[in-house]
């Protein structure tokens, strides 16, 4: 390989695509910024655990799915073992929200979108979005009275606006899959993009101290421009 | 779980209090979990955090 | 690298200095134990709900009068998913609209749902051996549409007055025709659990993951919409937030719920289509807040950043 030599890839290999992504790749994210061992001094608060936190309860949530999975829908009714996990992935959803949105309180009074974070800000929102249709086919998915009702009331938004033609909360196979395989693939997928866009561009820095604040707006209003 | 039966330590399969206000309506297990996330929130905020040596 | 925070940092900059030491993959396996700890605590001490589902059978056993005055609108057209429109039938002026927009049309008639004859009739086809039924079914489906309007209306308002003897009910003398013996036969069918098959397994398919059918005859009966309000899971009751036992429930459901409580959505026809909408754009919103003018700056504004960082203020400020 060209690197193992010490000299840049050859015309022949920046004409690669392999070469083109992990060019791109590297310089987007080298190894100190994608596993970085220090971070600036304000990232100081209690309130910065609440991101992992929203992760390690979305692995929580995924692992204990993949189990009730390993049993099929049924499992959970059957047996004790079966319920147990049910519970755990129940109240896993529950943190999972929960942490959710105290990371999302933070981030929102932090205005955690300035200097070029917008899609920071973005792929959280959707992935907010995506777990809360997730969650939707996940109690779809119980197969108890719960369910029932609400597919019975839910049926009703869907179908006022036209897709419920298409994703028919009454076709248990649908909900199932989307449930277990389609939506899982899509808040995974979002999350790693959110955690990479927050190791490209850095946790935001505070606001402007009241001390360059005295020195004059001009410095303020040239920052919120750059907002 | 060994035991044939897995019941939990409490049952909360019984019909949920409400609590009640003009057309508010809320059940008091999310009456708990919506204060508990703001105070959760508040403590996050003004609990003290570890400080950490500066390094290069 | 400063060796000091500086007042004002330029947001899209790297940060200049200074930092400290954190370690991210033992804060995620730490988080992780935290997390997991507190699943298996909460399961361990409250287990998770499984409310059993209501089947066709348990319904005609525990409320046939219900069951048959339901199944008797279903056979007449006169039902709500008769009646709903797209996507399961052709009815004019059925559908809710936004402004003028109609989205409940576009798609058209996807998941065909013919209520006399997927609920009522072939059901009632399948039933073997049975020579009274067979010609009820004969006699009714021969007959003209206004006769078995006056049947089946005669039958509805003879249930009203029906006495339950046995778990059967008891009609007052009438001009019902064949519908009598045919709401009989499919009460048996329905108390002997095989509706619940026959809903599902229409179309003589031997695979099938689609309830469609028998949800739909469900969510027509009161006994049904009883037991949710006994749960206190109907849209009145902030139900979409609930759920069944005393178990939290989906509480971040709250926003989109309270609509359904407050006009102009409370009487209107559109409730459903202009709150999705209307939930489509604050959501909209929600995402877009880094360009919205007021609402990207509103923290500033709010000043609780100051509590957050007040490490940071401190040694820049002095």
């Amino acid at each position: 390989m060209s690197e193992e030599s010490g000299r840049g890839p050859s015309p022949e290999e920046r004409r690669m695509w392999t070469t083109w992504v992990r060019e791109h790749a590297v310089r987007a994210l080298p190894p100190e910024k994608l596993l970085p061992d220090r971070q600036p001094s304000y990232v100081s608060s209690w309130i910065y655990v609440f991101g992992v936190a929203t992760i390690a309860a979305l692995v929580v949530v995924v692992v204990s799915g993949m189990i009730l999975g390993l049993g099929g829908p049924s499992w959970w009714h059957t047996t004790s073992l079966g319920r147990f996990f049910n519970g755990i992935h129940l109240w896993g959803v529950e943190l999972f929200f929960f942490a959710m949105v105290v990371h999302l309180w933070g981030k929102f009074f932090m205005g955690a979108w300035r200097g070029g974070r917008g899609r920071t800000w973005v792929t959280g929102a959707i992935t907010f979005l995506v777990a809360i249709g997730a969650a939707f086919t996940g109690y779809l998915s119980q197969q108890n009275f719960d369910s029932q009702w609400i597919a019975s009331e839910g049926k009703d938004g869907l179908n006022s606006v036209g897709v419920g033609a298409f994703f028919n909360v009454g076709n248990f196979g649908q909900m199932y899959t989307f449930h277990v395989i389609l939506l899982p693939l899509a808040v995974t997928a979002l999350v790693v993009w959110h955690v990479l866009l927050v190791r490209r561009h850095g946790v935001v820095p505070p606001y402007p101290a009241k001390v360059a604040a005295a020195k004059g707006s001009a410095a303020t209003s040239s920052t919120e421009a750059a907002q | 779980m060994a035991r044939l039966d897995f019941a939990a330590l409490f049952d909360l399969s019984h019909p949920a209090h409400y609590l009640h206000w003009h057309f508010f309506q809320m059940s008091v297990a999310n009456v708990i979990v919506i204060l508990l996330m703001i105070a959760v929130f508040i403590v996050a905020i003004l609990a003290p955090f570890p400080k950490r040596e500066r390094t290069p | 690298m400063s060796t000091t925070a500086p007042a004002e940092a330029d947001p899209a900059a790297p940060w200049p200095g200074p930092f400290v030491r954190y370690d991210l993959v033992k804060e995620l396996v730490v988080a992780l134990g935290v997390v997991t700890l507190l699943a298996v605590v909460l399961t361990v001490l409250f287990s998770s709900p499984d409310d059993p589902p209501t089947t066709i059978q348990s319904w005609a056993q525990a409320d046939p009068g219900d069951f048959l005055a339901t199944a008797a609108t279903e056979l007449s057209g006169t039902s709500e998913i008769a009646e709903y429109g797209p996507p399961y039938n052709h009815t004019p002026e059925a559908t809710q609209k936004v402004g003028p927009l109609d989205l409940q049309s576009t798609p058209g008639v996807r998941i065909p749902i013919d209520t006399a004859k997927d609920f009522v009739l072939e059901p009632l086809s399948e039933v073997p051996a049975n020579p009274r039924l067979k010609a009820a079914l004969a006699a009714y489906q021969a007959a003209p549409p206004t006769l078995q309007e006056a049947w089946t209306g005669a039958y509805e308002g003879a249930l009203a007055k029906a006495r339950i003897v046995r778990g059967v009910p008891v009609l007052p003398a009438g001009r019902y025709g064949p519908v009598a013996p045919m709401m009989a036969a499919l009460l048996g069918l329905a108390q002997s659990g095989g509706l619940d098959g026959a809903l599902l397994a229409g179309d003589h398919r031997f695979y099938q993951t689609n309830y469609t059918k028998p949800l739909l005859f469900l969510s027509g009966g009161g006994y049904f919409e009883e037991r949710a309000e006994g749960q206190h899971l109907l849209g009145t009751q902030w139900g979409m937030m609930n759920e069944t036992g005393s178990y939290p429930g989906q509480v971040w459901l709250w926003l989109y719920t309270f609509w359904y409580q407050v006009e102009p959505f409370l009487e209107s026809p559109n409730a459903d289509a202009l709150i999705f909408v209307l939930m489509g754009v604050l959501s909209l919103a929600f995402i877009c807040i880094p360009v919205i003018p007021g609402l990207k700056t509103l923290p500033r504004h709010l000043r609780l950043y100051r509590l957050i960082w007040r490490d940071h203020y401190r040694e820049v400020e002095g």
